[in-house]
């Protein structure tokens, strides 16, 4: 009797409960020594195919990526790709977790919401109680945005280092593009409606950028990845936010629940 | 400096040693990464994410302990929560994740077969071999295959049995058999 392909596979993995007789088997029975080498090759041609070239400076490059956001105190926050998965609902869902928040802190000032309310309506009503309290109104935002800058912050950065004498595939970043500029749009909105300049002048300044990127199609010709660089880099667009990411960064803010901090 | 001396230092706030530790295992990070993730860009994701967690608990980490092995899974752990967003996202977004899976395992895909008509290079034959693999089954074949874990830990990372676990790995190595035979065939075994 043959040994077949998933005792192979066991075999292999040292997850048979007989070894010994399996490779008494194999020794004795050509036919099965043979599927056995095949399936040895294939797993043999996976381990080796090659990982994509990384230079020699991509540790310097993720230091240079990571170093500014390793001066935020730790806190609880979500992981960083989560904002690059999201859209218009999830937002709403974090506006209504920050509303919920608040009405449970401050009862008396807050109205209930009714399941009925819609993305911007939950930010407006954020907006309107952060008026009767900025602080608390301010910790909302801050948690929001802060990731929205760390995703936007990485696609401009790729954007600024792409090689201007080629073309840019742009065809894996056109969807985070356009969740980026969903969000972008939200947050900016609301950070205008509650008086916050500094943030609502920043998000105003990248989202031409975003538009851009997310109507690029599946390629930036090599003239348009030039325009868009220099507009990265003529309007300072890295560096602001940089830095309003740092201020908010520096911001406390309170935990949102048990079981968001990922680590 | 070796690792545990960079630990020893980051731990009391010296940046540059957490610079070199950075600096010395991200192509590591980034091979793991990538074979967990498939993808370039979520790769990069994954090496950034794993090295703020390690900053984050870098005192939870054991001197006596190796730091690469440490760093390493906390890798792993933040690719397999890239992939179960991911996941979460295209269910919870209209995506269908079923049917894209359904779509990578047609053998006369118009993609995979450009791919090998327009590339020799092995390396192309093992992406267009992956890339019919379902997302349980990279994950599960991974995990196997490049990372040592026990099929019984697959299971629980997996969310399902063991004996599923070892199923799924059965499918993915079947997948890559019938994707991959024809250049063993042709190829002399290392």
């Amino acid at each position: 009797m043959h040994l077949n392909e998933e005792q192979l596979i066991l075999h292999h993995y040292h997850d048979d409960d007989a070894p010994a007789a399996a490779e008494q088997h194999l020794a004795a029975c050509a036919e099965c020594r043979a599927q056995y080498e095949l399936l040895r090759g294939v797993l043999a041609i996976v381990s080796e195919a090659p990982v994509p070239e990384r230079g020699e400076e991509y540790g310097a490059e993720v230091w240079n990526r990571l170093r500014w956001k390793l001066g935020r105190q730790p806190r609880v926050r979500r992981a960083v790709w989560i904002p690059a998965l999201a859209s218009a609902a999830v937002l709403a869902i974090v506006f209504m977790a920050g509303v919920f928040w608040h009405s449970r802190t401050a009862p008396q000032t807050v109205a209930p919401l009714t399941a009925s309310h819609t993305t911007s309506s939950a930010a407006t009503q954020v907006a309107e109680t952060s008026q009767n309290t900025p602080a608390q109104g301010d910790r909302f935002l801050v948690l929001v945005v802060s990731d929205h800058l760390d995703s936007t912050e990485r696609m401009l950065l790729e954007v600024a280092n792409a090689d201007p004498k080629k073309s840019l595939d742009t065809s894996s970043r056109q969807k985070r593009a356009e969740e980026l500029v969903a969000s972008n749009r939200i947050y900016r909105q609301t950070a205008s409606q509650r008086g916050d300049a500094r943030i609502a002048s920043v998000l105003s300044d990248i989202e031409p950028v975003l538009l851009e990127l997310s109507h690029a199609g599946n390629n930036l010709s090599s003239e348009e990845l030039s325009a868009l660089q220099k507009r990265i880099e003529s309007r300072g667009l890295l560096f602001k936010v940089r830095v309003v990411s740092a201020k908010t960064g520096e911001t406390e803010i309170p935990p949102m629940s048990k079981g968001t901090n990922s680590l | 400096m070796s690792d545990a001396a960079a630990v020893s230092r980051a731990r009391t706030g010296d940046a540059d040693a957490f610079r070199l530790l950075v600096e010395r295992h991200s192509p590591m990070i980034f091979r793991v990464a990538w074979r967990m993730t498939g993808n370039e860009h979520d790769a990069d994701d994954v090496v950034q994410e794993a090295f703020l967690r390690a900053y984050r608990q870098i005192d939870a980490f054991e001197e006596r302990a190796n730091f690469s092995t440490w760093l390493h899974r906390i890798a792993v752990n933040c690719a397999l929560d890239l992939l179960r967003a991911r996941k979460r996202a295209d269910s919870h977004y209209g995506g269908d994740p079923e049917a894209a899976e359904l779509i990578g395992v047609l053998p006369g895909s118009e993609a995979q077969q450009d791919r090998l008509l327009l590339s020799s290079e092995m390396k192309d034959a093992v992406a267009a071999a992956m890339e019919r693999l379902s997302g349980n089954e990279r994950t599960a074949f991974m995990l196997r295959h490049f990372e040592g874990m026990p099929v019984e830990e697959i299971g629980k990372t997996l969310g399902i049995q063991v004996n599923a676990a070892k199923h799924t790995i059965f499918r993915a190595v079947r997948k890559l058999r019938e994707s991959l035979e024809p250049l063993v065939r042709t190829t002399p075994c290392t």
